[in-house]
């Protein structure tokens, strides 16, 4: 007989069902220091906050092929003394297993300076479209802490697709076209 | 007088996952380090990109056919291993298997490609003095198994020349880790992926896991993945994560598609990249998980020249005998921090 046995056949360990945890969130930035690092020179940042109307909102699903939710756009003018840097926008995302709060600079000239994650929390299954599971984080937006839960912060084999990511920041661009001067 | 240390996180969207790097090191250094490691990142993705038509990958899926094309230095290291990794393989790692990742909907049709060959492979992605590369037939190259693994070693690499006594990148489950205390790696539950496990504990090393929870798609009426068979060129499906083991992240990401093609033959190749694999399925019958360790098999003869718990990058699998250990099961009030038990075992 063979005494060749390949590794994969016997199992080194069974684990039980309950060492699994649950889904996490971590909070890498809050909004002061999300500004910070995408526009570092910058010593002032001045709320340049918009509501959407009905005209401006289809302009944008027209440019970006993204469907707006919210009509509030959270933008700031980065100002280094009188010059004007850039722009910060801050929105949010929110995927089939995820919610992710971001921020994008957009440059004078309309062109993506960079994106830097705030908030990430991962729900279970369809969890984060739940209101109620959504309410959760109320209160708990960029700029107070959330609880960040170090037992969970090195998960390998989290290949999730950042396409809705990548959606926002094409409806964040149009926005700025349309929406912001 | 002491420097204060401090440490930092930040995420950014690259190349096609996040990316999350970690730093501790002399307070008001850490956030210039991590940018810096993200603009390494972002210079693989801005070369290696396949879905981006100005990518340098994308020059040489267009042009490779006609003649030799000069490539950065990255994109070089990159193709130089994966060569070494389907020599050494056989092929089981193969970056030519783009053409069926197109078929199958994972990676976008480019109109001003050539037409790919059905009889092509890694042996016609010729590598030419002075980093230059020609496709010797009508291939297509993704390096989409390798280049996050590189990325993510580049970024360690500038982290630790600027300084930080501690990091961590990981892009999408690829991950590697440095510094003096160890840090627990979780993997996902490969059936209800939003649950995650404590895998093992890592000081100083990569690993890398593949798994197909998230990127199954329905493919002519059946549920397919991106994990093909550079054989039979035919999609796997989802129903285990595999985990390598490494000391660089390029070979560890790689690895994964080895042991992913052929478990079998990977134990050979694994030794060869003082590498390890682990294989995590989940068992229906008790809800628990059937845990396959490359370097833990006894009959196998090939073990003992595989690392050893705690031995070679200080990867130890600690958290196997803890969760085994009766007094690590979770107490009542510990909810918040360990999941409810699924609810069939709560009836059971």
């Amino acid at each position: 007989m063979h005494k060749f046995e390949p590794w994969f056949c016997v199992p080194a360990l069974i684990l039980p069902a309950m060492v699994s945890a649950p889904a996490f969130a971590v909070q890498y930035l809050n909004l002061e220091q999300a500004q910070k690092a995408l526009f570092p020179s910058a010593d002032q940042f001045v709320s340049a906050a918009v509501t959407l109307s009905p005209e401006q909102r289809r302009a944008i699903e027209t440019a970006s092929g993204v469907k707006v939710r919210v009509n509030e756009v959270k933008a700031w003018r980065a100002k280094q003394g009188a010059k004007f840097e850039g722009w910060f926008v801050l929105d949010e995302v929110i995927g089939k297993h995820e919610l992710i709060t971001y921020a994008v600079a957009i440059a004078p000239d309309g062109s993506v300076e960079g994106v830097e994650i705030l908030d990430y929390r991962e729900g279970h299954g369809g969890g984060v479209r739940n209101s109620k599971w959504r309410a959760q984080f109320n209160g708990k937006k960029a700029g107070s802490p959330l609880q960040l839960d170090d037992d969970i912060k090195n998960l390998s084999g989290a290949t999730l697709s950042c396409r809705h990511l990548t959606e926002g920041v094409r409806r964040v661009l149009a926005t700025q076209a349309v929406a912001l001067k | 007088m002491n420097a204060v240390v401090e440490q930092k996180i930040r995420a950014r969207p690259l190349l096609g996952t996040f990316v999350e790097i970690a730093a501790s090191g002399t307070s008001g250094s850490v956030h210039a380090a991590i940018s810096q490691a993200f603009d390494a990142v972002a210079e693989v993705h801005a070369l290696m990109s396949y879905q981006d038509p100005a990518s340098e990958l994308s020059r040489i899926n267009q042009f490779g056919i006609d003649g030799p094309v000069a490539v950065h230095s990255h994109t070089w290291e990159v193709l130089r291993a994966a060569r070494e990794l389907a020599e050494a393989s056989a092929g089981l790692f193969d970056i030519t298997i783009a053409p069926t990742l197109t078929r199958l909907g994972f990676l976008p049709p480019h109109a001003n490609f050539p037409r790919a060959s059905r009889h092509g492979d890694w042996r016609h992605v010729a590598l030419l003095p002075g980093q230059r590369v020609q496709f010797l037939r009508r291939v297509r190259i993704d390096l989409s198994g390798i280049a996050k693994g590189y990325a993510v070693d580049l970024a360690i690499r500038v982290l630790q020349a600027a300084g930080m006594q501690s990091g961590r990148v990981n892009a999408g489950g690829d991950l590697r880790v440095f510094g003096t205390t160890a840090q627990t790696i979780h993997v996902r539950a490969p059936h209800a992926p939003t649950q995650v496990l404590p895998l093992l504990n890592l000081t100083d090393g990569a690993a890398a896991t593949s798994a197909a929870y998230f990127a199954q798609r329905r493919h002519a009426q059946r549920m397919v993945t991106p994990l093909i068979h550079p054989h039979t060129r035919s999609a796997s499906s989802a129903e285990r994560s595999i985990t390598v083991l490494a000391p660089h992240c390029m070979h560890a990401d790689a690895l994964t598609k080895v042991v992913q093609a052929d478990p079998a033959q990977a134990a050979k190749i694994l030794a060869r990249y003082q590498a390890r694999a682990v294989i995590v399925e989940h068992d229906p019958v008790s809800g628990g998980f059937r845990v396959f360790d490359s370097a833990h098999t006894s009959g196998c003869p090939l073990s003992g020249s595989l690392p050893l718990a705690g031995e070679r990058d200080n990867v130890s699998l600690r958290m196997f005998k803890d969760a085994l250990s009766p007094s690590s099961l979770p107490q009542a009030g510990e909810r918040d921090k360990v999941s409810l038990r699924e609810k069939r075992f709560i009836a059971a």
